[in-house]
């Protein structure tokens, strides 16, 4: 880009349109991989979970829902190193701030759980009426669709807004059908629609 | 009635520079570059510019052994884009 210092009103809006947009493209560019990466991680740990859930011992495998978060932030952490430097953004920051609180969400969630199965807290405590059960599963599945659906409109991606509305909200009532460990292969489902396939279409988009 | 330009932002270059910091925290010199498609020297030379203007800050310092520049916006960049893209309205309601 050549400095021309005769520029008409139109001109100037349109340099300033691009490089908003360019801006925007090159975040999206590099939101593929770790929407894989985190989708691939629930997979694994829903499909394992789930089976030794059956066969193992119980819910308390859910605690290596912890593990894959560890796991996930050291393998994010390490993807940031290799990419291409991006600066930090409005767009970028709003997006980290969205799965931030999700992850927040969830984990306190799950944490409380947790803390129940153990005995710390009382299952009265969490759910007063007798034979009620929190619907974990329905309840993160359709959070990971909203901060999934976020994520898309912001970086105006349809691929990514459609794949999560399905995933979410079809989650949420699919997981409310089964109990036990079976839920979390609803969960395995929910990845693979709302961040494994939508995280490849964003990937084919930007390699065009 | 035309307001000024400001002519320090009405050149392309430095007016891409200054958008694409707009919505940045901060961001470094490759990627400015590779952005706007303009050459390292001239790029160079348009970034003292806005220096001097006192519109962004120009951090020097070392990645491990590699030297890296930083550029972000400052508040008084950010209101001179501002009035820019205001001025820019007068000359477009008459344009037409």
């Amino acid at each position: 880009m050549e400095e021309k210092e005769i520029m008409t009103a139109e001109r100037s809006l349109e340099i300033i349109r691009e490089s908003i947009e360019q801006s925007r493209r090159a975040m999206t560019k590099q939101s593929g991989r770790p929407m894989i990466w985190w989708g691939s991680l629930v997979v694994v740990f829903a499909v394992l979970i789930a089976y030794l859930w059956t066969n193992h011992g119980g819910p308390v495998w859910n605690v290596l829902w912890f593990v894959m978060t560890v796991i996930g932030m050291v393998g994010a952490k390490m993807m940031d190193r290799q990419r291409e430097p991006l600066p930090k953004n409005i767009i970028g920051s709003v997006i980290g701030k969205v799965w931030s609180a999700f992850g927040i969400f969830c984990c306190g969630l799950g944490f409380i759980t947790c803390l129940a199965g153990l005995g710390v807290v009382s299952f009265k405590a969490l759910a007063p009426t007798p034979g009620y059960f929190i619907p974990i599963t329905s309840i993160i599945t359709f959070a990971l669709g909203m901060a999934s659906t976020t994520t898309g409109l912001i970086l105006k991606n349809r691929a990514i807004s459609i794949c999560s509305v399905i995933a979410g909200i079809g989650g949420f009532f699919l997981a409310l059908h089964f109990a036990g460990g079976e839920q979390l292969l609803v969960m395995a489902a929910v990845a693979v629609v709302g961040l494994i396939i939508p995280g490849i279409i964003v990937n084919i988009q930007t390699r065009k | 009635m035309f307001q000024p330009l400001d002519p320090l932002l009405h050149s392309e270059l430095r007016l891409a520079v200054m958008s694409l910091l707009l919505g940045a925290e901060k961001a470094e010199f490759p990627f400015i570059m590779e952005q706007t498609g303009a050459t390292a020297g001239n790029l160079s030379v348009q970034l003292d510019k806005l220096s001097e203007a006192g519109y962004i800050t120009i951090e020097k310092t070392f990645k491990g052994k590699r030297p890296c520049t930083t550029c972000r916006i400052t508040p008084a960049g950010l209101k001179a884009f501002e009035d820019y893209v205001e001025a820019l309205k007068s000359y477009l309601h008459t344009d037409k």
